[in-house]
């Protein structure tokens, strides 16, 4: 083989090494624009999906809005009723009865809080007394009422805390 | 990558909230509140509060509280509590452990970085302070942003080019103002100034302190020694402040306030958006100075602000809007919550930080508005939704209106309108070829694809042959804003008698299909009816044909609903005859098993073609509705 047989071969090889290159890279350009395009489509579909659930939540905070309004709209008829009444004492019994009937089924449930002793995960503390004898930080009075919703703190407890006289 | 957060660490509050998809969201504590007091506790037993826990036993335990330990980060001062002394870097790493905490069983995963806001005033001390404190938490905190130049791009104010700002945050106990320079997305403090003894409280002070006086006028009795009253008080001043921001006049009745010699009494009063302003313009005038001031130390005219940023919950109060506009003589802006503004625009930082925010990926296009094809009687029948993000792609699958069909005409239109010639037809072409069928069997798949660069491909495809017909239409993202509001406009200014034209169509369309299915039916079922049901049928069909060729649209209605409910009386009497058939038939010849006749699953046998024509548009039915 001449030299310039081995030239024009090995001229042939790194053409087709080039040629080949080529393609590779032309592949991975395709295969790189694809996956940007799925990524962006991957993206725009959650942001599209966010907005979906905005909507949703938006009908649903709407529905639940619904249940307890019309429970008060029912209370609030039936107070007008016993507003006009002359003798309201039995029918708002009744009516108090259904509120705490309707808190029962919805697992509202009330705080026990006067005697106890102070508890941050269920009281709030406005005031404090000071007292000649008493244990301290007991609760000796209730100023607003505290509820659990189930297992969870609807509200505390607005409570007023008992401290000792210091001499 | 993990996430970063942003965090506003507050002197009375906190906030946090952190990038999801480009979105920020706020955060909100275990407690459930978007907030978190800047309250610190060490109970006698030794425990640690942090947050609302800590503020709820504040008053039982004064000594072991600590309350607005920003004021002292970075000036060496130590605080003693329960005879040891933290530094208050270490207990802002209490509040700043909440936090963590917190947003990490909100986002679930471990967090490790953040970026903490402070106010522009801070010097190195007090930022150096408010670093160490979030290392001491665990956290890496990778920038200390200024408050205000967090607010600002929470308003994406870095991205406006060359202007100037002032952000005036007016929060529940301090106020201040910041006047800034932004340019290439830097930020450059002017000046600053503010009142740290002046905020939305002292306003809450004023009205239960009118509220009081006025009750005395009245009973004779200080409300204000009471602890009970005092609480709904300023309970109810703070619901009135809130209410009188969107309304002119609220009722203030608080029933059973009190016991005057053994007597219940109420307050009862009513309070204007007047009155209240006149109660708290002391308050908000006192912001004018320090403006001023800062406006002055900037060498700076009111004029030369190009925006105005608010921050702080109290800047919700119409007054103090219309001071601000009166200082600077233009209006601010209003669309970020004033609350969570700080903490939206850290998060926004970190989210710069961490590479969430790249140009090319999180900000992509929405459709300006609806697009949509024109279908049967002129409807615009949309496909993709206005302020849909792209690149996006929808298909619904659409039938033929008439009986051997073979072409349908595919109209691409752009608008919030249900009548298709309101809309703008920005596309145009046929698809042909479609076997000839009965009307509604072909399924015609339709499918809207807008790729990144906002250019729409909509195909549409014979799902029976398999013959496509495409057509690219450019820049259906890319509208003029005056174009987008004009049809935005239109459709608001035309939404009830739009409604009104769609319905009209719709019952004619409902007309025509009943027409359709009668005739079918009839031309199958025809020894099936009695006689009687047969005239009624063709009686009605009459009629609604008659209808159909007028005007009257109550009347096409009508008659659509006679003839429907006679034709399903008659339908409902074949069945029931082919049930009993079925029934005898079973019974005959095999009587144990019983148990199919109970299922409507089991083929009634008879005629076979009734039952299955019957299923079939079912099916077709299901199929359309689910690629729908």
């Amino acid at each position: 083989m001449s030299a310039k047989e081995s030239t024009i071969k090995k001229k042939n090889a790194n053409n087709k090494k080039s040629i080949n290159l080529k393609n590779e890279v032309e592949q991975l350009t395709q295969e790189l624009d694809k996956i940007k395009n799925q990524l962006l489509r991957t993206i725009a579909d959650f942001q599209n999906y966010q907005k979906r659930m905005e909507k949703e939540l938006k009908i649903k905070e709407n529905e639940t809005k619904q249940k307890y309004l019309t429970e008060i709209i029912d209370l609030n008829e039936l107070l007008k009723k016993a507003y006009k009444d002359k003798n309201p004492k039995e029918g708002l019994k009744l009516i108090i009865e259904n509120i705490e009937n309707f808190f029962k089924k919805e697992q509202i449930k009330y705080i026990e809080c006067i005697g106890k002793k102070f508890d941050h995960n269920f009281h709030n503390a406005i005031s404090t007394l000071e007292k000649e004898e008493c244990e301290e930080d007991i609760i000796i009075e209730e100023v607003k009422k505290g509820y659990m919703l189930n297992d969870k703190l609807l509200r505390p407890s607005h409570v007023i805390v008992a401290k000792k006289k210091v001499e | 990558m993990s996430k970063i957060i942003g965090i506003d660490l507050g002197t009375t509050n906190s906030e946090v909230a952190v990038l999801e998809a480009g979105k920020p969201t706020v955060i909100k504590s275990a407690e459930g509140q978007p907030f978190f007091p800047s309250v610190v506790a060490f109970t006698k037993d030794g425990e640690m509060l942090v947050g609302e826990a800590a503020k709820r036993q504040a008053v039982t335990n004064p000594e072991g509280t600590i309350h607005r330990i920003k004021r002292k980060m970075g000036r060496g001062e130590k605080v003693k509590i329960r005879d040891k002394n933290y530094s208050p870097e270490q207990i802002s790493a209490f509040i700043l452990q909440k936090i963590k905490k917190d947003a990490e069983d909100y986002i679930g995963e471990k967090i490790f970085d953040a970026v903490i806001t402070v106010p522009a005033y801070f010097n190195d001390d007090q930022r150096q302070a408010t670093k160490d404190a979030g290392k001491i938490a665990g956290l890496n905190v990778k920038r200390i942003i200024n408050e205000p130049t967090a607010a600002s791009l929470a308003y994406g104010l870095d991205k406006e080019g060359d202007h100037k700002i002032a952000v005036y945050d007016f929060g529940g106990g301090t106020f201040d103002i910041t006047l800034m320079e932004v340019g290439d997305g830097v930020f450059e403090v002017l000046s600053t100034n503010g009142d740290t003894q002046l905020g939305g409280s002292d306003m809450d002070q004023e009205l239960v302190d009118y509220f009081a006086k006025e009750f005395e006028k009245k009973y004779d009795i200080d409300l204000r020694d009471d602890p009970k009253a005092l609480q709904r008080l300023f309970e109810a001043a703070e619901k009135a402040k809130i209410e009188l921001s969107s309304t002119l006049q609220t009722d203030i009745n608080l029933p059973y306030l009190t016991v005057v010699k053994k007597e219940p009494k109420h307050l009862e009063m009513k309070l204007t958006r007047a009155k209240l302003e006149e109660i708290i313009s002391s308050f908000v005038d006192n912001t004018k100075q320090p403006c001023i001031q800062a406006l002055k130390d900037a060498k700076l005219k009111p004029s030369d602000i190009d925006h105005i940023v608010l921050v702080g919950g109290t800047t919700r109060i119409p007054l103090v809007k219309k001071k601000v506009e009166e200082i600077f003589g233009k209006p601010p802006k209003r669309d970020v919550d004033p609350m969570e503004c700080v903490a939206v625009g850290a998060a926004i930082q970190a989210g710069v930080l961490s590479g969430d925010i790249d140009k090319d990926i999180v900000l992509l296009d929405v459709t300006p508005l609806t697009l949509s094809i024109e279908t049967l009687g002129g409807v615009s029948t949309s496909l993709i939704e206005r302020n849909t993000t792209v690149p996006t792609k929808k298909s619904k699958v659409f039938s033929t209106a008439a009986d051997n069909q073979t072409s349908v005409d595919i109209n691409v239109l752009q608008g919030e309108r249900p009548m298709a010639t309101d809309n703008k037809s920005i596309g145009r072409f046929h698809l042909d070829g479609i076997l000839p069928a009965p009307r509604g069997i072909p399924q015609i798949e339709v499918t809207f694809d807008i790729d990144v660069d906002g250019i729409l491909n909509v195909a549409a495809k014979d799902l029976g042959t398999g013959k496509e017909q495409s057509i690219r239409i450019s820049g259906s993202t890319k509208l003029s804003d005056d174009e987008i509001t004009k049809m935005k406009k239109e459709a608001e200014e035309h939404e009830e008698e739009d409604k009104k034209r769609k319905e009209k169509v719709e019952i004619r369309n409902n007309g025509d299909a009943m027409v359709h299915t009668t005739q079918k039916t009839l031309d199958e079922l025809k020894d099936k009816f009695s006689k009687e049901d047969k005239e009624n049928i063709e009686k009605g069909l009459k009629e609604l044909r008659e209808a159909l060729a007028g005007e009257d649209i109550t009347k096409i209605k009508e008659k659509t609903d006679d003839l429907s409910k006679v034709l399903q009386k008659a339908s409902a009497q074949i069945y029931q005859q082919a049930a009993q058939q079925y029934q005898q038939q079973q019974q005959t010849t095999d009587k144990e098993d019983k148990t199919k006749d109970e299922s409507w699953s089991g083929k009634p046998s008879g005629d076979d073609k009734t039952i299955d024509a019957d299923f079939k548009v079912k099916d077709d039915k299901k199929k359309t509705d689910k690629k729908e």
